[in-house]
């Protein structure tokens, strides 16, 4: 029998803002233990919560990324449950009326589009950080009331690969916005997973397994991917899926049970009555909205229409302090994208790299790298010049023009002069234009090298090949 | 007794300003009356900051009008330094961080808070004899009870302890025991008074009130207490007003209503009289005075609505009690987290807060919540859109405060009514619409007196209080302070 498995997302993204989600207290992270609290934040009696109005703007240009309806009204609910990482005994979240509502972001799977619903995003604060010792259990509560978006997709997904890309998308999402850092490995962006088999052809669903700590977006599409494959073992064999809540752990490569779906809680949820219902003010939602960053699908259509490949594109998206960067120097009026990609992405950023640098440390005004490209494209000089420029601007933050002066680096392009130097190295060289005419192609890179030679590298090596060419005709024409 | 406690703010702060009288001495004149309380009005003290505080005022000018003036909080309000504890076990030791807004705004006043008062436990009662420190008692028979859940606030101000207390309404636990004392008992519009630094007992209806023995300085208070605070995001931006002026200028509105269904269930009849008596006073004045008839079915929804909606927030807003952050901890070894945290609760609420707590949660159980909770909501919303039809045509609506003499303490029962009169429950429509609500004294039976109740719309404070000033005047009942042997 072949099954189809039928996957569903909840990402929990926390909102990079600059207090939390109900309280004052500041987010940051790596700070003394307990110190970046409020009162509210260890839910000391009669302290009330207050809505940060960073976090609904956050999750406005989030819902609207994913292409959702945003409900003018705010509601929030409590979910009450027992547990020490929880001081207040319920946490605040829109159980009844999420923020956004039926969105859809659209993956690349195998080089076909494929537009994954977006059932719900809404609202809510994290939980304090509890760290188990032999004897002991600690809780801090800096991390608590960090706030946080939930988004729920639509059981759209059929694969590991489709589940990794649509949090890739996701994740590109969040951090093109710069409403998240989205690092999955640190917890700033969590996934769980809702995974089920069914007979193809079938329209019902099966039973469901819900899979935990996936800290890499790999261990999306392995978790998956493995479940699948458990789950079809224990269907074929006549068995059934349990209901169950799942880790995935890294080191074995496999999913580990962790509860049984019968031992779930009532959350007795209840709307809360603190914070009466916010209208959205239609100016508020349209600032939200039109203070959004362009987002990477936007980029992928507006490089590609600058003569980027796919490849150098998706490079480039990996980073978007990269693509501001490229983007302001296309504004600067950069002759060729492509030249500029080259020295950006293969040059400054193996310098980068080799230096454990980032863009912003660098010497040279996006001016200069933008001087220096056109310098490349124009043929101006050589890539081995190019080179040699470069690294002057990086260590000694010179301009490249003046560096190309400063070294007489200027390529010959006139050409009578270029004729001049061609006319000396044909008359020394009658050996090598003899061995071209009888079909020796090796020869015409030589007579170019000592083109290249006569001139100490000035000569346009193009131009010189092309009056090389014109004078000893084609190859192996005395044969 | 005390020399300067049983009069006005406004004498004293004549007084003040007129230096025939230091804060230190209103102060001293305070720590007397408190520790010569015969009620067991008190849980906390604060006697060496209050004295630093009034020592530290030279001045008092004609415009600051509460300050060098003493006052006390009921135990729910969060008080920096000074040991909280809503007079329940599960939060003794509790020393908060932090003022509630109230507290610091009295503060910014200059006003002196001098001690803490008892209360039923965590607020939930009304008869002020639920809270750890045991039976806060009536100062008129010591036999009875003074009312709850603001019984030490009550009852204080009924000694002549101090001149405000802060007290806090979710049912009428202002205004009842107002009531039963002789004092005046006002809740707020909800939202019109920040509530950060309330212990919250169920927030859709909680509201400050505090108790006076006049009008005049309940308005004075208000004033002082109302307005927008940005740690309470359910606390309103209206504007705020001079209330004072009402009762100076006794603006009042014009239509009095009273519900039939209230007249024809007042069984005492030295209450009805004298509400009957005063409603022809009132007319007299000039107001007109109409009769409405409130669905009687209606009425008696007001008690298992309000017990189920109350219990249900209580649950939720006391789960923060777990013994971890605060409070006494959990005794013995504990094997898991909710080991720990069912010690802590189980030793730290009574079995009276236990029997809420259960309801709450059983309530809320998605399995009952559409037939319970869900329901006793619809059930709120039409008894208050029947109110706003009431109010509609009539600006306000008076009711006796109170239907009998304060019970007897040894005739309390634990056990919940079957059958509950709704007239025991009739100020419960003050916290399920949010409307402001006076209580104020309207006369005596024997030696113990009764009030009468003025709610209003929302946001009409300041009417409330100006008909209150009106009442008054014609009872003649203002600033009394029970006296031995009268």
């Amino acid at each position: 029998m072949e099954f189809e498995p039928v996957i569903g997302v909840e990402i929990h993204v926390e909102l990079k803002t600059k207090s939390k989600m109900f309280s004052s207290a500041p987010c940051s992270f790596g700070m003394e233990p307990n110190s970046e609290t409020v009162p509210f934040d260890l839910a000391f009696p009669g302290t009330l919560p207050v809505v940060n109005k960073e976090a609904v703007n956050y999750g406005i240009k989030i819902c609207t990324a994913l292409n959702m309806t945003i409900d003018r009204t705010l509601y929030f609910d409590r979910k009450n449950y027992f547990y020490p990482d929880l001081p207040k005994g319920y946490q605040i979240t829109q159980q009844f009326r999420p923020i956004g509502k039926n969105g859809f972001v659209v993956v690349t799977v195998d080089g076909k589009e494929k537009k994954i619903g977006v059932e719900q995003a809404h609202l809510e604060e994290d939980t304090a950080k509890q760290i188990h010792l032999n004897d002991i259990s600690l809780v801090n509560f800096n991390r608590c009331g960090t706030p946080l978006l939930e988004i729920v997709s639509l059981p759209d997904m059929r694969s590991g690969e489709e589940a990794m890309k649509y949090v890739e998308a996701i994740r590109e999402i969040v951090t093109y916005l710069g409403v998240s850092d989205g690092k999955m490995e640190n917890g700033s962006m969590r996934c769980d997973i809702n995974i089920s088999l069914r007979p193809k052809g079938e329209t019902r669903l099966g039973t469901k397994c819900e899979c935990k700590n996936l800290n890499t977006i790999q261990n999306i599409r392995a978790a998956v991917d493995y479940e699948i494959e458990r789950q079809s073992a224990i269907l074929l064999s006549g068995g059934q899926v349990d209901q169950e809540t799942r880790r995935y752990d890294e080191n074995a490569k496999k999913t580990v049970l962790m509860r049984r779906k019968t031992d779930a809680i009532d959350y007795k949820y209840f709307r809360e009555p603190n914070i009466v219902p916010i209208d959205l003010d239609e100016g508020f939602i349209y600032d939200c909205i039109h203070s959004m960053n362009k987002l990477p699908a936007q980029y992928r259509k507006e490089l590609s229409g600058r003569g980027l490949d796919a490849y150098q594109i998706e490079e480039l998206l990996k980073d978007r302090e990269f693509v501001l960067y490229f983007e302001d120097c296309l504004d600067l009026g950069v002759k060729n994208p492509t030249t500029l990609w080259n020295l950006l992405m293969v040059e400054i950023l193996g310098y980068l790299n080799k230096n454990g640098l980032s863009l912003k440390d660098i010497r040279p005004t996006k001016e200069q790298v933008v001087s220096l490209s056109d310098l490349l494209s124009t043929g101006a000089i050589n890539s081995r010049q190019g080179k040699d420029v470069l690294s002057e601007m990086l260590t000694g933050g010179k301009d490249p023009l003046t560096i190309v002066k400063e070294k007489g680096m200027e390529q010959i392009s006139d050409s009578a002069s270029v004729e001049k130097v061609v006319e000396e190295v044909l008359a020394q060289n009658q050996q090598s234009v003899s061995d071209w005419q009888k079909g020796k192609d090796r020869a015409l890179g030589y007579l170019v090298g000592q083109a290249m030679k006569k001139s100490q590298g000035k000569v346009n090596p193009a131009l010189a090949k092309e009056k090389i060419l014109a004078k000893i005709g084609p190859c192996g024409s005395k044969k | 007794m005390t020399k300067w406690m049983n009069k006005p703010i406004s004498e004293l702060h004549d007084a003040l300003v007129r230096k025939i009288v230091t804060p230190s001495e209103l102060l001293e004149d305070c720590i007397q009356g408190i520790q010569e309380d015969k009620c067991n009005c008190f849980e906390a003290t604060a006697f060496d900051e209050a004295r630093k505080t009034a020592q530290s005022i030279k001045e008092v000018g004609p415009e600051d009008y509460l300050r060098g003036i003493p006052f006390l909080a009921k135990d729910n309000f969060s008080t920096k330094g000074i040991e909280t504890t809503a007079s329940s076990d599960i939060l003794n030791g509790y020393v908060p961080l932090y003022d509630a807004t109230v507290i610091a705004k009295l503060k910014r006043a200059g006003m002196i808070l001098v001690a803490k008062t008892t209360m039923d436990e965590l607020a939930m009662g009304g008869t002020g004899t639920t809270g750890h420190k045991g039976v806060t008692t009536n100062p008129y028979e010591h036999e009875r009870i003074v009312g709850g859940s603001s019984c030490g606030s009550a009852a204080a101000i009924a000694q002549g302890i101090a001149p405000l207390a802060l007290g806090s309404d979710t049912g009428d636990s202002v205004r009842k025991p107002a009531s039963l004392s002789a004092t005046v008992g006002f809740k707020c519009t909800w939202g019109r008074i920040s509530r950060y630094g309330l212990f919250p007992f169920a927030t859709s209806m909680d509201a400050v009130g505090f108790f006076t023995r006049n009008v005049l300085d309940s308005s004075h208070v208000l004033s002082v207490l109302s307005g927008h605070d940005r740690m309470d995001m359910s606390s309103s931006y209206r504007k705020k007003e001079k209330y004072e002026s009402y009762v100076e200028k006794r603006k009042t509105l014009h239509r009095i209503g009273y519900f039939k269904a209230v007249m024809d269930g007042i069984s005492d009849p030295v209450i009805r009289k004298s509400y009957v008596e005063l409603l022809e006073k009132l007319k007299k004045r000039g107001y007109e005075v109409v009769e409405y008839d409130y669905p009687e079915k209606l009425l008696d929804a007001l008690y298992p609505t309000y017990m189920i909606l109350s219990c249900a927030e209580s649950t939720s807003n006391n789960a923060n009690l777990d013994g971890i952050r605060f409070g006494p901890k959990a005794e013995g070894e504990s094997e898991t987290y909710s080991d720990y945290m069912r010690k802590a609760r189980t030793k730290g609420f009574s079995d009276l807060i236990k029997r809420r707590f259960v309801i709450g949660s059983f309530s809320l159980l998605s399995a009952n919540q559409e037939e319970m909770f869900n329901r006793a909501q619809k059930a709120r919303r039409l008894i208050v859109n029947e109110m706003n039809r009431f109010f509609d045509a009539v600006d306000y609506l008076l009711v006796p405060a109170s239907y009998s003499k304060p019970k007897r303490i040894d005739s309390l029962s634990t056990a919940w009514s079957t059958k509950p009169d709704f007239l025991d429950n009739i100020l419960t429509l003050g916290n399920f619409g949010g409307y402001p609500s006076l209580t104020l004294p309207l006369d005596f039976e024997d030696t113990l007196p009764f009030g009468v109740n003025i709610t209003g719309r929302i946001f009409e404070d300041g009417y409330v209080m100006g008909l209150g000033k009106e009442i008054e005047d014609l009872t003649g009942l203002k600033d009394i302070v029970f006296k031995e042997g009268k």
